[in-house]
């Protein structure tokens, strides 16, 4: 197999990436089979332990892209790569938090749609303060806010509404009324960034309650059907839209 | 060199928690929201402010060390437990589980009998 010569990856952060650019990363990866050899000269020398997210692969000296979109990088807590790709297509992943709706009740399990290949499961004792006695009162339809605990390729993926310690911390059963749609992966995640100007600017409209999943559904709850109606179109614009027309696009609302 | 494969995005980049309200829709919703988002910046601070003991550290240190003694001692075989009683002031007639060794046999272990033939 002729070997590609690969690009440093710290060359690439920000830039695209298609499938198969092989990035390779600084010397001190590289170290291993012997042992580890500590590296008394110190400096920036990191802890070794490099995180290689969605979008990449190991493949022996570096790191095998396997999407395209844009190289992140991530310094702290012992660096991080991830390539940033756009896809509306969602693969049920440990740990994120979905919405999910409910289309079956298999005697003591739901099923769950969430947009994946297969339908999640999800126990009736999974929710806070159930037991067998008392059940959760959930109806096909309902929608569901929960995490995953178990998601891979060889299973059925496996959903509970309470976190590790026994506690709902706000997932669930989402209540009644609302708006419920589906955005592309990519917006989902640029509303959950920390401090994400779209949502700041949303909220000095009016009040109004949202839940944000990671496969790209988002629920969306105001006071009168206009005013949820209003919020969606912005949501589901925005992805489209500069920064100077979204602000244009609500001075106008704000003015009406 | 340990690189480990992620395939979910809440590792690498820093997202917030997905269940928000603005302006006083939900309050529960709102609680909860300034629990989550300050957990991830303060974890460091929580774990300081422990709530003081009523029982100090040594204090515990030195019960669990008799603690365990005492607890051990139930269940010990009756044959060690007459050597210890006569170590011991205090009589502990307690029934220890299980043994129900007769007491003229003397063997400390029961030996593996082969089938005579």
């Amino acid at each position: 197999m002729a070997a590609e010569r690969g690009t440093a990856a710290e060359a690439l952060v920000g830039q695209v990436v298609l499938p198969g650019d092989l990035l390779l990363l600084p010397a001190h990866y590289d170290e291993d089979a012997e042992g580890e050899r500590l590296r008394l000269s110190g400096g920036t020398a990191p802890q070794g332990r490099l995180l290689c997210g969605p979008g990449l692969r190991r493949s022996g000296a570096g790191l095998l892209v396997t999407k395209c979109g844009l190289l992140r990088h991530r310094p702290g807590g012992g660096g991080a790569y991830w390539v940033d790709s756009q896809q509306k297509r969602y693969v049920p992943v440990k740990g994120d938090h979905v919405i999910g709706i409910v289309t079956a009740k298999a005697g003591d399990v739901f099923r769950l749609d969430v947009g994946g290949s297969e339908p999640a499961s999800l126990s009736y004792l999974a929710f806070e303060g159930a037991t067998k006695r008392n059940r959760p009162n959930v109806q096909v339809g309902d929608l569901i806010y929960g995490q995953f605990v178990v998601a891979n390729k060889d299973m059925e993926p496996e959903m509970v509404c309470i976190d590790s310690s026994g506690k709902s911390s706000g997932m669930g059963i989402i209540g009644q009324d609302g708006f419920l749609f589906k955005v592309s992966l990519g917006l989902i995640r640029k509303l959950l960034a920390p401090k994400c100007e779209i949502i700041q600017e949303l909220s000095q409209l009016y009040p109004f309650e949202l839940v944000l999943g990671m496969n790209g559904r988002i629920w969306v709850k105001a006071k009168t059907v206009q005013q949820t109606l209003i919020i969606v179109n912005i949501l589901e614009a925005c992805e489209y839209m500069t920064a100077e027309q979204r602000k244009q696009a609500l001075a106008k609302l704000s003015g009406n | 060199s340990c690189i480990i494969e992620e395939r979910s995005f809440l590792r690498c980049e820093d997202l917030v928690y997905g269940r928000m309200s603005f302006k006083g829709f939900n309050p529960e919703i709102e609680k909860l929201m300034i629990q989550m988002n300050s957990k991830c910046k303060e974890e460091k601070i929580e774990e300081d402010d422990k709530m003081e003991a009523d029982v100090s550290d040594e204090e515990m240190a030195r019960r669990y060390e008799t603690l365990v003694g005492t607890i051990g001692k139930k269940f010990l075989r009756k044959r060690d437990q007459r050597v210890l009683k006569n170590d011991d002031e205090d009589e502990d007639d307690e029934v220890e589980e299980g043994n129900s060794n007769p007491r003229p046999s003397k063997r400390a272990k029961k030996m593996f009998l082969k089938p005579q033939d």
